[in-house]
């Protein structure tokens, strides 16, 4: 049996050499590393999934762990990246998700042998269905992050008049950028909806009631409102371009802090690890 | 080196255009009305008439210039001495350095314009047709190509829009991407404008619409574009449709302002827009370009894009320059190689000699063998000579040829006694 340490590196250095790759090809201005990028990338993905599916992770079942969690936002985010690829063929959603997929991954390992036995409160479907839900709608805000920062930073350039060196004038264009973010955000907020959902209904029998005030709850219901902002003005006002960028960046930054910091040093029912 | 490469010509630098008109020899490159005869000295040569450059290439034995010169002027009913002093000539790796410089355009007017190569190989191919060429102008065109491809995938010295049009286009393709699924508006006809709207075209644009005050004008350039002439008047209303707008009209005055674009945002539901203001003075309040999804450049910012551009090309063409000089190497080791080709002749056949002798000698003192046993001793020897005769071949072909090739050939040719007898190693055993 392959331990959840050497999974943990088998997949790290996947995703590694794909982040390499990926830097090399837009610095160097490579198309053949790219595509190599992309491709271990995709090896990387393919290869944390087989763990998982196999069930060599260890860390995976303690759903409460920190390591755990930040493998599965990475696979999540790994998986979005991978949709706009291929569905869209923009290498750059993946060569952004990698890093960001690495990064996490390094961020787990110190956590992953903290083992937290899962309770049997946390089995029930729909707590399955807050994380999945949640997860996926993180990853593809994920997505949104990276095309809202490059939207903004390229639309700066132009409206500066100001020139494109190097690799920036591989990026995509303006209009595939905020079409990501557009396609990103408005498949997140349904589902971002569904988890908070699933989650309020799973707390009722678990917590005694629906909302409990719980940190936690408070900022992902600012995270929600911001999101229903984005969605109907995306949807009935027509928004596009710089103000969706700047609020899809800006939600994302909150998740980060509601992850990082509130999940790790608050009093909540969401911390990863409980005394 | 017996046989010398020599590269004469003139261009945009060394003469004006009068010059390079008079001195063309663009209808002297086809196999009927061939300039250059390759007789005497000359025996392989080559044309290339441009409007920028004419410049005749030639290999053959001793110094050709005189002859190419005499030929060229001659086609002109001019004497050599009219057209010297506009003249550049390049010998052997000077000549082949020049070459492959032209083929990757970093001695064009406009560095890392794209023709040039393409009017190199017709020439090549007029020249083949002629049937002009030989060994060494047919390795020298084909290794130019490959050293012209080489620089444009290893540096950026062609990669950035050069010309105000062609850099409006680009930046609407950073904007929009995909063109097809857009529409451009032409205001006014400038030749500016209708270079970019040229462009514009050959991206697969699907529409470009017309607005000119004149609507008999504006019919004539919508038919010229495959599009749609609008009335002037009505401009403002049309800008919902386009997405693309380039203006150069002759007016005092802004005809497109800030507030009206506000409105128009509103009706396309917040689709971007670009808007080239080519006109002098301009046409489009610079207002509109704080608007959100809306990006103005006028002809300054343009012209500072093409001057930003043209830096970065001059500074790929350093890197270009290396790839020149490494492939000038690689073609002079092959050049150098060809000088020994006698001297590796004459060693193989005397090592296939000794073999053929001493096998004979070898076989009398053996007696009857049978064909197998034959056979093989026969194998045996001619790849002992071949063994031997490696390494003297690789000394002689490695290097340049200025750097002691011709030392090197005498060393050998000493050593394995070349020039003397015709075989003295058949000693006693």
């Amino acid at each position: 049996m392959i331990s959840p340490e050497t999974s943990t590196l088998m997949t790290l250095g996947l995703y590694a050499l794909a982040s390499a790759a990926g830097l090399a090809g837009m610095t160097m201005r490579s198309p053949f590393w790219r595509r190599m990028g992309c491709w271990l990338a995709l090896a990387g993905f393919a290869c944390q999934t087989l763990m998982l599916i196999l069930g060599f992770h260890k860390a995976l079942p303690s759903g409460l762990s920190l390591g755990a969690y930040l493998q599965m936002l990475a696979w999540f985010i790994l998986l979005c990246g991978l949709s706009v690829w291929l569905k869209l063929r923009q290498e750059a959603a993946l060569l952004f998700a990698a890093p960001l997929a690495l990064i996490l991954f390094a961020m787990s390992t110190p956590y992953l042998s903290v083992l937290v036995q899962v309770p049997s409160s946390l089995k029930a479907p729909f707590y399955a269905l807050h994380i999945g839900a949640l997860f996926l709608s993180l990853g593809l805000l994920a997505c949104a992050f990276a095309a809202g920062s490059l939207f903004l930073f390229l639309e700066g350039r132009i409206k500066s008049k100001q020139r494109m060196k190097g690799f920036w004038q591989d990026m995509p264009a303006l209009s595939m950028l905020d079409k990501i973010n557009a396609c990103t955000t408005l498949t997140a907020f349904p589902l971002y909806t569904l988890g908070i959902v699933a989650g309020l209904i799973w707390a009722r029998p678990v917590f005694g009631s629906t909302v409990s005030g719980d940190p936690k709850e408070v900022i992902s219901i600012v995270v929600w409102l911001l999101f229903a902002v984005l969605f109907h003005n995306r949807l009935a006002n027509g928004w596009k371009g710089r103000k969706p960028a700047q609020l899809a960046v800006f939600i994302f930054l909150l998740c980060l802090f509601s992850i990082l910091v509130v999940n790790t040093f608050m009093e909540t029912h969401h911390a990863f690890i409980q005394s | 080196m017996d046989c010398n490469i020599f590269l004469v010509g003139l261009n945009h630098r060394t003469a004006g255009v009068d010059v390079r008109e008079r001195f063309a020899l663009v209808d002297h490159c086809d196999e009927e009305h061939w300039a250059l005869p390759c007789v005497d000295a000359v025996s392989e040569a080559m044309i290339l008439s441009t409007c920028n450059r004419v410049e005749l290439l030639a290999a053959g034995t001793g110094d050709l210039s005189g002859q190419m010169l005499t030929c060229w002027a001659r086609a002109h009913g001019a004497q050599a001495d009219e057209l010297r002093p506009y003249v550049y000539i390049h010998k052997n790796l000077e000549a082949v350095r020049h070459l492959f410089s032209v083929a990757s355009s970093l001695d064009s007017m406009v560095l890392g314009e794209p023709q040039i190569l393409g009017q190199l190989k017709t020439a090549y191919r007029k020249a083949v047709d002629s049937h002009a060429t030989g060994v060494i102008l047919n390795r020298l065109l084909h290794k130019a190509f490959s050293v012209a491809k080489r620089v444009r995938t290893e540096t950026a010295v062609a990669s950035s829009a050069v010309s105000i049009s062609y850099a409006a286009v680009e930046l609407a393709k950073r904007i929009f991407g995909d063109m097809r699924s857009h529409t451009a508006l032409l205001v006014g006809a400038g030749e500016m404008a209708e270079l970019a709207a040229t462009h514009l075209l050959q991206t697969g644009i699907d529409e470009i619409l017309v607005a000119n005050r004149t609507l008999a004008r504006g019919q004539e350039l919508a038919a010229q574009f495959h599009g749609r002439a609008i009335p002037f008047e009505g401009l403002a209303g049309r800008l919902t449709e386009v997405d693309i707008v380039i203006t150069s009209t002759g007016s005092p005055e802004p005809i497109i302002r800030a507030r009206d674009i506000r409105t128009v945002l509103k009706a396309r539901k917040n689709r971007p827009m670009f808007f080239i203001d080519i006109a002098v003075p301009r046409d489009i309040d610079p207002d509109v370009n704080g608007l959100d999804n809306v990006y103005l450049y006028d002809i300054d910012d343009l012209k500072e894009v093409v001057e930003e551009n043209l830096a970065n090309r001059r500074d790929e063409a350093a890197k270009a320059a290396k790839i020149v000089n490494e492939e000038v190497e690689s073609f002079a080791r092959w050049l150098g190689s060809l000088d020994a080709q006698p001297t590796i002749v004459e060693l193989i056949q005397r090592g296939e000699r000794a073999a053929r002798e001493e096998l004979a000698r070898t076989l009398k003192h053996l007696g009857p063998l049978d064909e197998q046993t034959r056979a093989a001793l026969e194998i045996m020897v001619n790849a002992l000579v071949r063994k031997l005769n490696h390494d003297p071949i690789m000394f002689l072909k490695g290097g340049m040829p200025g750097e002691g090739g011709a030392a090197r050939i005498s060393l050998v040719r000493r050593i394995f006694n070349l020039d003397k007898t015709v075989c003295s190693c058949s000693g006693k055993h």
